[in-house]
């Protein structure tokens, strides 16, 4: 009796967790995909993005996602390569983790392509595709400093820190202080909020920013997946408007999810700096093809992005991968 | 006179300690110490709180639920997807609370017939609800309408309703723990369950009604949660289950069973965590700082507990003298 209720236990618990699936079977190639999580629509559309590439090639995709575990990623991989795949496509938990998952992949001479996440630097050989946090925050950020410009007042500011062990967040803070040096005079950073990518956390944190400082006209955050939790909190506070409008808070985001493509729609979030999902996909398949018939591959491939704001909704409406989700709701 | 002052600080130690953070902070960012702050604090301490007191009744019978945040979770997940779909407000509500107290259930029903350890069968069911609630919203955030966060500032007599919800579900609690036999009987199971079980108490009963209460606060701290935050999003209700065993903790509940208790307690726990938490933000620290700041405290203040918990059993014992000690 007692058995039986374990093994329930254990098979629910692998259906729950995504343990063990795998895609169709077709000719051609077989890639392993490997995410750490599914856990914002980013990384959804990532992770279709990837499938719809291989499936396109005619090759055969299996998948694998570790929710937050990096131990159990390097377990995923591993089964990979006993299943003798021909490429591997990593998102990785952070920086470090993935070093031995790296290794074991080079010691059995698969090629390896993190995708969003770069890797620390080390003996272990990857590429990786990713945005190019750093710059594109920078723009984002430069961005909504002209418009505080044009309000003629000194504003303070908000920013929303993601986790901080993650190199993409703590690259996105350094573009927000790079753009923010220089115009101290105009934007006076009176909060910083670590939110560990968590809506709760994010939500709880601005209302205590707001209640320290009432006047606050300026707010970014690391990702657009948090923008709900800063509606909520202006909301609260009565202090969310559309632009134009007296009281508007200057909104800037990170992702180009389908929440800020509907706010920036809507008139309340100036901009945001939107990663290319469609183009890092096709790039991390395409190295490993390029890996694998020996050709040269940098070992970064930047996807440079595009800041999308009220000036050019029209225009790179169509590249946002938020604009085409919402679409398809 | 000494001895006497000495016990009540040693009594009192974490309602002093609250005292002492609490004042440090409004030294440090005088903005802290209002009136409109302190409804703050206790507005965003609601869902967490409720969440610890169900972990409360846990705990008092040395169990432990590790599933209260995927329960959150998947409850305000089926709750979202009726509200998008244009159901009631009613029926989303009512269907929440009905999968918080159903997913208790199970987990009380693997506990008392399986005899599963409850750290294994809560942990099972994290994982179970929390892959039941990616799998219903396909992992994307759902953003309910607008309206909805409007429950989350409505007043009642001029209270906000989170605080009514908050302060009724203490008070209920409060009351079963200490003035009926259903709550002597748990401290009794968590003193030691052998004997509860010779005194012919209903373990199977009891231990079956702590996991539903504790699915049920599980479930009424989502909604809370989600009325504040009006959206769902793959990480709802994600480590709650640490907040809220930290908060029963924090406020002398002990992981062993048998001592503890909701008021005050596991109340001043919840809001030590929730000061800490909004004090640094408002003091615009490191953001490195908060974990370090945040884990520092909880350690002194368990350190602090077992240290006061020990001098009190020493000196609460019956002293036997020698006739030469006492000439």
């Amino acid at each position: 009796m007692k058995y039986k209720f374990i093994g329930i236990l254990i098979a629910l618990t692998m259906f729950a967790t995504g343990c063990g699936k795998s895609g169709k079977s077709k000719d051609g190639l077989t890639i392993g995909v490997a995410f750490e999580t599914l856990q914002t629509e980013y990384w959804v559309a990532g992770f279709d993005a990837i499938r719809t590439d291989l499936e396109k090639r005619g090759y055969t995709m299996l998948q694998a996602i570790s929710n937050g575990d990096p131990n159990r990623q390097l377990d995923q991989v591993k089964n990979f390569i006993t299943r003798k795949v021909d490429g591997i496509i990593l998102v990785p938990k952070d920086a470090k983790s993935c070093l031995p998952i790296i290794k074991a992949a080079n010691e059995a001479n698969i090629p390896i392509v993190l995708f969003n996440r770069p890797a620390d630097k080390s003996d272990a050989h990857s590429v990786a595709v990713v945005a190019d946090n750093f710059t594109l925050t920078r723009e984002t950020v430069s961005y909504l400093i002209d418009q505080a410009k044009k309000t003629g007042n000194k504003l303070q500011a908000a920013i929303l820190i993601g986790d901080l062990g993650d190199i993409n967040a703590v690259k996105r803070r350094d573009g927000f202080d790079a753009a923010i040096q220089g115009h101290e005079d105009l934007i006076d950073v009176v909060a910083r909020i670590p939110t560990e990518w968590n809506q709760e956390k994010a939500q709880a944190g601005v209302v205590n920013a707001l209640q320290a400082n009432p006047d606050i006209g300026f707010i970014f955050t690391s990702s657009d997946f948090l923008l709900p939790s800063i509606v909520s909190a202006l909301k609260s506070a009565g202090k969310y408007h559309k632009i134009g409008e007296p009281g508007h808070v200057l909104l800037g985001g990170f992702d180009g999810d389908a929440t800020a493509w509907k706010m920036l729609k809507d008139g309340y979030l100036d901009a945001t700096g939107v990663q290319d999902v469609y183009f890092e996909a096709a790039q991390s398949v395409q190295a490993i093809l390029d890996l694998r018939a020996g050709k040269t591959v940098p070992d970064l491939i930047l996807d440079p992005g595009f800041v999308i704001h009220q000036g050019n909704l029209d225009e790179k409406s169509k590249q946002m991968w938020g604009a085409q989700m919402a679409a398809k709701k | 006179m000494r001895r006497r002052a000495l016990y009540f600080a040693l009594r009192q130690a974490p309602a002093l300690l609250f005292v002492a953070v609490a004042a440090i902070l409004s030294i440090l960012s005088p903005k802290f110490f209002s009136l409109s702050n302190a409804l703050n604090l206790v507005v965003q301490s609601a869902p967490i709180a409720v969440v610890a007191v169900g972990m409360t009744f846990v705990l008092l019978t040395a169990g432990v639920d590790l599933s209260v945040g995927a329960i959150m979770f998947a409850g305000g997940a089926l709750a979202a997807k009726l509200l998008l779909a244009g159901h009631s407000v009613a029926l989303a509500l009512l269907v929440m609370v009905g999968c918080g107290v159903f997913m208790g259930v199970i987990n009380g029903f693997l506990i008392v017939r399986a005899r599963l350890a409850p750290f294994i069968v809560t942990l099972a069911m994290l994982f179970v609800w929390r892959g039941f609630a990616l799998w219903v919203t396909e992992t994307r955030a759902m953003n309910l309408p607008d309206w909805f966060i409007q429950f989350g500032t409505a007043r009642l007599v001029g209270v906000p309703v989170p605080v009514v919800v908050f302060a009724s579900v203490f008070f209920l609690a409060h009351m079963a723990l200490t003035r009926t036999p259903f709550g002597r009987q748990l401290y009794a199971i968590g003193n030691n369950v052998e004997n509860a079980r010779k005194a012919g108490l209903p373990l199977n009963w009891l231990l079956f009604a702590v996991y539903a209460i504790s699915g049920l606060c599980a479930a009424i701290g989502g909604i809370l949660a989600l009325t504040q935050l009006g959206s769902v999003s793959p990480k709802f209700g994600e480590n709650y289950e640490f907040k809220a065993i930290a908060a029963a903790v924090l406020g002398g509940t002990s992981l062993f069973g048998g001592r503890g208790a909701v008021w005050p307690g596991t109340l001043l726990g919840v809001l030590l965590i929730q000061m800490l938490e909004s004090g640094l933000v408002m003091l615009n620290a490191d953001p490195y700082l908060y974990p370090i700041v945040t884990a520092a405290v909880i350690l002194f203040a368990v350190l602090l507990d077992t240290s006061r918990q020990a001098i009190l059993e020493q000196r609460s014992r019956r002293r036997i003298y020698h006739d030469a000690e006492r000439t």
